[in-house]
């Protein structure tokens, strides 16, 4: 039987803690407190810029990011495991263009379902692949012909993704965008993932899911990496 | 009376359930059945397999196991076979000296030469000699960027790099100067630094130049004469390629060691011939011819081809329980093939395609195996079990249940594990001829090729063999072989997405291999030539009179591998040239190529009892 350390209690209802101290303070710098071991993210950055809104691509080496709402400068702009958000989409893109392709950023509002947001991001690209992505670290690859519940890829478990593997999702990202058959990448599987931190994806994914504004069209980003 | 016809093959048995009516009548043919073989043919193990087809043949006619009166044994052809398959070269690259490999995304383009140098040494390399980088993965690709872009503005001449981690294209598009740039060199520590080296990378689509052509190499290098005659190899080795590194080390050196294979020694009744493994299948079958009919074959000891054999012989010697001394291996099929290996020193793990060589070989068994089953088969049912007549009069006696069909006849029995054949004329005996190598044959070769999982998983090399491909192009359309598009109204499943797929009779399955539908087809195609079409006219000439095949009129295709595909068109194309007729056999006029033998089974039953 799955048993729930205290410690994911602990710091399940640090989150919680967080996310009400949050709303009180609305909007006022509050210091994230980290759940999990701090990471050195002094080297990475991003500043995300609203660009209007998200355009029909229609060059077909475009593969499109799709970024859930909080993904990037929200929240503590780091995944579950605590790896920078700016350091995933810095790899994800660099995927993509090892492979030639050309990778577009556009924030999704209108809803905080991976699947949903990578769908919607498959019919802007102009090749018609894109990679969702949660604040969480959850990704799928996604193509516009699929229904929103199907996926290309999936990558359902937050843990267990590190940067090898965001660098991978956006190579074979790109290489189903140039028609090539990749192998699917591969995944790490870790059985106490679930109980150590199902309590938590669920927060974070509340938090996420507080971000979405149901009536906001998808908007493109300008991505700066410092 | 309720008779069932029972033919246990290398890879499935079948029945055919009949009821048989007055002496000489007509059976009247109730059910037949399909069932993979269990264990090896002829041996007790069968006896699972065998019931659990009569069960499915009774259930189909509605009736119960103890309502068959006799179970008729074919008198197995007591041969069976197995396949081995060894390299014959290989690849050794020594002091590092070259890296050949076909990164899916090396960067720039063009051809550098310079000193090997770590990226970390670039600040203060000096600006007066041509410079290559090495980086390792430790170095991001901004960095190494940004490391690379200053030495290049400090004057010094960078001219290539080699990259460890999957970094090429992203570094090149942040260079001011296009350089070209070889990735994804897994051991990048082994580079030799402070080595004159060259690297090269070709335009998209294209093959690399210069360092496959031994002149080149010999200008880049500055080499002598005596010195390009050594490099051949490595010019060799990089033929084709889109990306590779050659370094000039002192006593660096590509060899295409052949292996010491061995060779072969066919015994035959007349005479012996020996047969090194090295000069390839075709010496090895025209050895054969000069030996036949052989008798044994030995390979000798202490190498590859002697342990391939002593393997065979140990098999058969477990199943059949004899000693291994006692087997003797009646005939060999032995196929060319290419299989990627991994090049020993390779620094980016690369493979490059060998030659092997696959040998088929097929063992005498024992006659006293099959009283054996039919006793065991007795037991387990309680009824009555005889010994029918010799399986390729049986076969034949089946075939001609085939609209259409006449005497004089030849059959080709495509099966897993042999191939057979045999010829009915009138006034004469039956004559007929097993050899080793089929279905199983080219499944292990369509494996090997495109370097499938092997093991047993050799499911979907099997696989691959039995349908034809398609290529799934979007989610809406498939591209067929034969460039024909198909479209579909509903969605097909994202895992078909961009794939490879074979279309089973459930649906389409995708390929786990990254290998183009022109080359599996390719494969394919090659490996069913080099066994079925090559063992049919092996066969066919042994049994066709005075050895000539243009004597035979008809030919009827029948077998479990009679039901592929391909295999009839290529037959027919073949024989064509001999004035041949031959079609895929269609038993009872609706069973198509299989159960040929157990319906010749019955019919033999019902006509002896006539003749009682």
């Amino acid at each position: 039987m799955a048993q729930i350390t205290e410690a994911a209690v602990r710091d399940a209802v640090r989150e919680v803690l967080a996310q009400m101290q949050l709303a009180e303070n609305k909007g006022a710098k509050s210091t994230p407190v980290s759940a999990f071991a701090p990471v050195d993210n002094s080297a990475a950055k991003m500043t995300l810029r609203e660009v209007g809104p998200a355009k029909q691509g229609t060059e077909p080496n475009e593969v499109v990011v799709a970024l859930a709402p909080a993904f990037g400068d929200k929240l503590k702009e780091q995944t579950i495991t605590g790896i920078p958000h700016a350091k995933v989409l810095r790899e994800i893109l660099a995927g993509i263009e090892e492979e030639g392709c050309k990778g577009r950023v556009v924030r999704v509002k209108h809803t905080s379902d991976v699947a949903f947001a990578g769908n919607v991001g498959a019919k802007l690209a102009g090749s018609g692949i894109a990679i969702g992505i949660q604040s969480r670290g959850t990704s799928v690859i996604h193509q516009r012909d699929l229904f929103p519940l199907q996926n290309l890829e999936l990558f359902p478990q937050a843990p267990v993704l590190d940067l090898e593997t965001y660098r991978s999702i956006g190579r074979n990202a790109a290489r189903y965008a140039k028609g090539e058959t990749p192998d699917p990448v591969r995944q790490k599987n870790d059985q106490m993932a679930r109980p150590k931190y199902q309590a938590i994806a669920a927060v974070l994914h509340i938090r996420e899911t507080s971000f979405v504004d149901r009536s906001a069209k998808p908007v493109d980003l300008e991505v700066k990496f410092s | 009376m309720k008779v069932a016809g029972v033919d246990i093959g290398n890879s499935t048995t079948e029945v055919a359930l009949a009821e048989v009516g007055a002496p000489g009548g007509v059976p009247n043919f109730l059910a037949s059945s399909r069932m993979p073989t269990t264990g090896i043919k002829g041996t007790l193990a069968n006896v699972p397999g065998v019931v659990r087809a009569l069960e499915t043949a009774v259930q189909q006619a509605g009736l119960a196991l103890g309502d068959i009166d006799l179970v008729l044994l074919n008198e197995a052809t007591p041969v069976i076979g197995d396949i081995a398959m060894e390299t014959i070269t290989e690849t050794i690259i020594t002091e590092s000296s070259m890296i050949g490999h076909n990164p899916n995304s090396p960067g720039g383009l063009g051809i550098g030469v310079g000193v090997t140098h770590d990226i970390s040494e670039l600040e203060t390399a000096p600006t007066d000699e041509a410079i290559i980088a090495v980086v390792p993965k430790t170095y991001d690709f901004t960095r190494a960027a940004q490391m690379l872009a200053a030495a290049i503005e400090r004057g010094v001449d960078v001219t290539a790099a080699i990259v460890q981690g999957d970094d090429g294209v992203l570094i090149a598009n942040r260079l001011p100067k296009k350089l070209p740039i070889v990735d994804e060199v897994k051991l990048i520590d082994q580079v030799p630094l402070g080595m004159l080296a060259a690297v090269e990378v070709a335009d998209h689509g294209q093959s690399i130049q210069q360092l496959s052509n031994p002149y080149g190499i010999a200008t880049l290098f500055k080499l002598t004469p005596q010195e390009t005659t050594m490099i051949i190899p490595i010019a060799k080795a990089l033929i084709g390629l889109r990306s590779a590194v050659v370094i000039r080390t002192p006593a660096g050196d590509v060899q295409t060691r052949h292996i010491p294979a061995g060779s072969l020694k066919l015994i035959g009744e007349r005479r012996t011939v020996d047969a090194p493994m090295d000069s390839g299948a075709d010496a090895i079958m025209d050895a054969l011819a000069q030996a036949f009919p052989l008798k044994d074959v030995e390979g000798e000891s202490g190498t590859n081809v002697g342990g391939m054999v002593a393997r065979v012989r140990q098999t058969m010697s477990n199943m059949t329980k004899k000693p291994a001394s006692e087997v003797h291996i009646r005939d060999v099929l032995a196929v060319d093939c290419l299989v990627p290996q991994r090049v020993s020193g390779g620094l980016a793990q690369e493979f490059s395609m060998e030659n092997a060589v696959g040998l088929a070989a097929m063992v005498n068994t024992d006659k006293l195996l099959m009283e054996q089953l039919a006793e065991g088969l007795h037991k387990e049912l309680g009824i009555k079990v005889q010994l029918g007549g010799v399986e390729a009069n049986m076969a034949i006696l089946g075939t001609l249940t085939t609209p259409g069909l006449d005497t004089p006849l030849a059959i080709l029995d495509l099966g897993a594990g042999s191939t057979d054949a045999a010829i009915l004329e009138k006034d004469r005996d039956v004559r007929s001829v097993h050899l080793a190598g089929a279905g199983d044959m080219v499944t292990l070769l369509i494996q090997r090729e495109l370097d499938l999982p092997g093991g047993n998983e050799t499911d979907v090399a099997e696989q691959i063999k039995r349908f034809p491909l398609v290529r799934v192009e979007s989610l809406f359309h498939v591209r067929h072989e034969d460039n024909t598009v198909r479209f579909f109204e509903e969605p097909l499943d994202p895992k078909l997405f961009g794939r490879v797929a074979l279309i089973t009779p459930d649906g389409l399955s995708p390929i786990p291999t990254h290998h183009t539908l022109d080359r599996i087809r390719e494969v394919r195609r090659e490996a069913k030539r080099r066994v079925f079409v090559r063992n049919a006219m092996r066969a066919l000439s042994a049994v066709a009179p005075a050895g000539n095949i243009r004597e035979i009129q008809f030919v009827a295709v029948v077998g479990g591998s009679g039901l592929d595909f391909e295999v009839a068109r290529m037959l027919t194309d073949q024989l064509a040239h001999y004035g041949t007729v031959i079609g895929t056999a269609n038993i009872r006029g609706s069973l198509g190529p299989v159960n040929a033998v157990a319906t010749g089974l019955v019919l033999s039953h019902a006509r002896h009892q006539g003749a009682v």
